[in-house]
């Protein structure tokens, strides 16, 4: 197979909380195994031809810069995405990307704002955050690992009718704190509030875009060689057991 | 009862509480300041009522800024009243004023340096009155606590909002820094280096890219490190400002500090920095721009910077059974990689030890060291063997792993008195770089082993 192509969307702007480990984790994962991946920054002003990528990936940022971002959204962007969506790329998109997949975040004072309607579901402020360590299992038809990651959002995210979610709540908080849904898989849109560097932690999670990336475009979803994932999964299991515990980060 | 004997009374429980928890070994840094607040909720203001009060806060470099600034005036013989334990949120700001306030509530000494938190700015200054506020830098910092760095921006802008007679002091090269200047009356010292520094590479992260006034890209005449650099904005004209307090040379640097020349006005001056690393040559731009802007003689903070020590974790130097150990402390990316390209620039092999915890005063969120450039250190062929300890230890592993840690010796090690077993096993000098409460729990107990002082001995 030649390279995996990578997007990295808006990196300039959606940067927050070390999304770059996620990047690196996809790379790695590929040389690891005698593949490669080429990484294209996408960022605003940038008109490149979406339609030459197998993998998007969009991180989380800050409000100050997102009005930046969903004005060059407007401006052609969102369509080659939408259609990008549709046409079944991979994409993995995280906490302010990811809700900026849905149709619109409404905001605690009931002011509207429309996003890219790629994916159904919606996000409406709330007046406290949700943050912490926390886990949860993918649903099977994204690969049913056990994932743990950081959550840190005020927004409480609800599912269109033909979303599933990406998986389940073992412990924390998820799209809403109430329905124990976390994140969405749509076609083969994977969204996730776990924000800053989750794949590098969770490689079973990894290497299921990388087989759903190479599948899509070579129409033969690999089975990836094992790789020494020793450090990766004490990494793992280590905060797993201490957020199922309920003993991760503590308060002295 | 009266004014004055709420007054007495609660510096009297304040004066007992942190006695008693210094008899127990402990810092006790925030109950006696919480118990005086309890009895007197305007403890604070009656005991720092009149004194002359410089203020500084800021990401990084607030604690060593404001050593500087103390070091300078102590030396010079004005008495001086510091928060030295680094308790800088209003309980424990209390706690030092009150502690150190007569019987009656008086204030002993004339002067004080207050390194503050930058969410308790706005609750401390408006009850101290500084006569100046020192600003150092705006980077991401402890995630969950805050939020965001413009969160953070704003709740500094509060406190100043309070303060209008206070003169700031404003490092020039930090676009978000100088917004606090924005539509306020205070008089305003910049300070800055005018000089590139490093590799004038653009950080791959930025924490401020966009313009604070109009979201245009910024441009950059020059780099020193992370955001901070010759900032203008192509559209709306937003830019750096002209420099009041500037290094426009560096003439040498070196383990042992960094000569620098630096203009005050449009004098120019020689001065040496007695702690390496180009942070510290901000801090001490920033110490001379606050020193002077008090009043005081420019003199006293040259030699107070000269022969200023490392505080409290910060580049602070040990020697355990004869091996060399210096701490730094490491909180975010930004000071993280100004540590790393420290210790990766020394030249000589060394060992590496990484300490990360993700408690409350850490912040639970440690997604900022991938945001790091553990690669220098790993690129650094002296960097011979490393160990990682603390509750996250195994998240720091992986993240050397990826910066390309290879086959080097790396092992994850439980605990202190491990670690120092460890260190005094070695060879080859230590650069140990804890985060917040990893490093307040070694430097405890490295503290003990080597006969050094707890902070309250300063
Ligand atoms: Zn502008």
């Amino acid at each position: 197979m030649e390279k995996l192509k990578i997007c990295h969307l808006y990196p300039e702007v959606l940067n927050l909380y070390g999304d770059r480990g996620n990047i690196r984790c996809l790379e790695r994962r590929l040389e690891w195994r005698g593949m490669q991946a080429e990484v294209t920054r996408v960022g605003i002003g940038d008109t490149d031809d979406l339609t030459a990528y197998d993998l998007f990936f969009i991180g989380g940022g800050q409000d100050f810069e997102q009005e930046v971002l969903l004005q060059d959204l407007g401006t052609g962007k969102g369509d080659s995405i939408r259609s990008a969506v549709k046409d079944g790329k991979v994409f993995l998109c995280i906490c302010g990307g990811y809700q900026m997949m849905g149709n619109y975040y409404e905001t605690h004072d009931g002011i509207k704002c429309e996003f890219l309607g790629a994916v159904d579901f919606y996000t409406k402020g709330g007046d406290t955050r949700m943050i912490g360590n926390y886990a949860f299992e993918l649903e099977q038809s994204s690969g049913g690992s056990t994932v743990v990651g950081f959550e840190n959002h005020s927004g409480r995210t609800y599912l269109g009718s033909g979303v599933s979610s990406l998986g389940h709540v073992l412990k924390g908080y998820g799209n809403n704190g109430t329905d124990g849904t976390e994140g969405c898989r749509y076609l083969n849109v994977y969204g996730s509030y776990s924000h800053g560097p989750v794949l590098p932690k969770n490689p079973a999670f990894c290497d299921e875009l990388i087989a759903t990336a190479i599948g899509r475009r070579t129409g033969n979803r690999p089975t990836l060689a094992p790789i020494d994932d020793s450090i990766e999964l004490q990494a793992h299991d280590t905060v797993l057991q201490r957020v199922l515990a309920g003993t991760a980060g503590r308060e002295d | 009862m009266s004014n004055k004997l709420r007054t007495a009374a609660a510096v009297g429980i304040c004066k007992a509480a942190r006695g008693a928890l210094r008899l127990l070994h402990r810092g006790g840094t925030t109950t006696p300041g919480k118990l005086a607040m309890k009895v007197d909720s305007n403890i604070l203001e009656t005991v720092s009522a009149g004194m002359d009060i410089i203020v500084v806060t800021g990401t990084n470099g607030k604690t060593t800024t404001s050593n500087m600034i103390e070091h300078a005036l102590t030396a010079s013989g004005h008495d001086t009243l510091a928060n030295k334990s680094g308790a800088n949120l209003l309980p424990g700001v209390t706690a030092e004023f009150t502690s150190h306030a007569t019987a009656g509530g008086r204030p002993k000494q004339h002067y004080a340096v207050i390194e503050c938190d930058e969410s308790a700015l706005k609750q401390v200054v408006p009850k101290i009155h500084p006569r100046v506020i020192l600003v150092t830098n705006l980077f991401r910092d402890q995630l969950d606590r805050y939020g965001e760095v413009m969160h953070t921006r704003d709740e500094i802008r509060k406190g100043i909002e309070a303060c209008p007679d206070a003169i700031l002091c404003l490092n020039a090269d930090d676009s978000l820094v100088v917004s606090l200047a924005d539509h306020v009356p205070n008089r305003v010292v910049y300070y800055g280096i005018d000089v590139p520094v490093g590799d004038q590479k653009e950080a791959e992260i930025s924490d401020a890219r966009y313009c604070i006034r109009c979201g245009a890209e910024y441009e950059y005449t020059y780099h020193t490190y992370a955001h901070l650099g010759g900032f203008h904005c192509p559209k709306c004209g937003y830019s750096r400002p002209a420099t009041d307090v500037a290094v426009t040379a560096i003439e040498k640097t070196a383990m042992a500090g960094s000569d620098v020349q630096m203009r005050i006005g449009s004098d120019i001056c020689n001065v040496h920095v007695g702690l390496p690393a180009v942070y510290n040559i901000y801090n001490a731009a920033g110490a001379v721009a606050a020193y002077t802007a008090a009043g005081f003689d420019r003199q006293e903070i040259f030699r107070g910077l000269a022969d200023v020590h490392s505080s409290f974790g910060r580049m602070e130097t040990f020697d355990l059974d004869g091996t060399h150990v210096q701490m730094i402390l490491v909180k975010n990316p930004a000071g993280c990689n100004q540590a790393l390209a420290y210790i990766a620039g020394t030249g000589e092999d060394y060992t590496a030890v990484f300490c990360l915890n993700d408690r409350t005063a850490d912040g639970h969120d440690i997604s900022w060291i991938w945001d790091a450039d553990f690669e220098s250190v790993c690129g650094d062929p002296h960097m011979v063997s490393v160990m990682v300890t603390g509750d996250r230890a195994e998240d720091m592993l992986l993240r050397l792993k990826y910066a390309g840690l290879g086959n080097r010796p790396a092992e994850i090690v439980r605990t202190n008195s491990e670690l120092i077993d460890r260190m005094k096993q070695s060879s080859l000098p230590v650069f140990v770089l804890p985060n917040y409460t990893a490093m307040l729990s070694l430097r405890a107990d490295l503290s003990t082993i080597t006969g050094k002082g707890a902070f309250w001995q300063g």
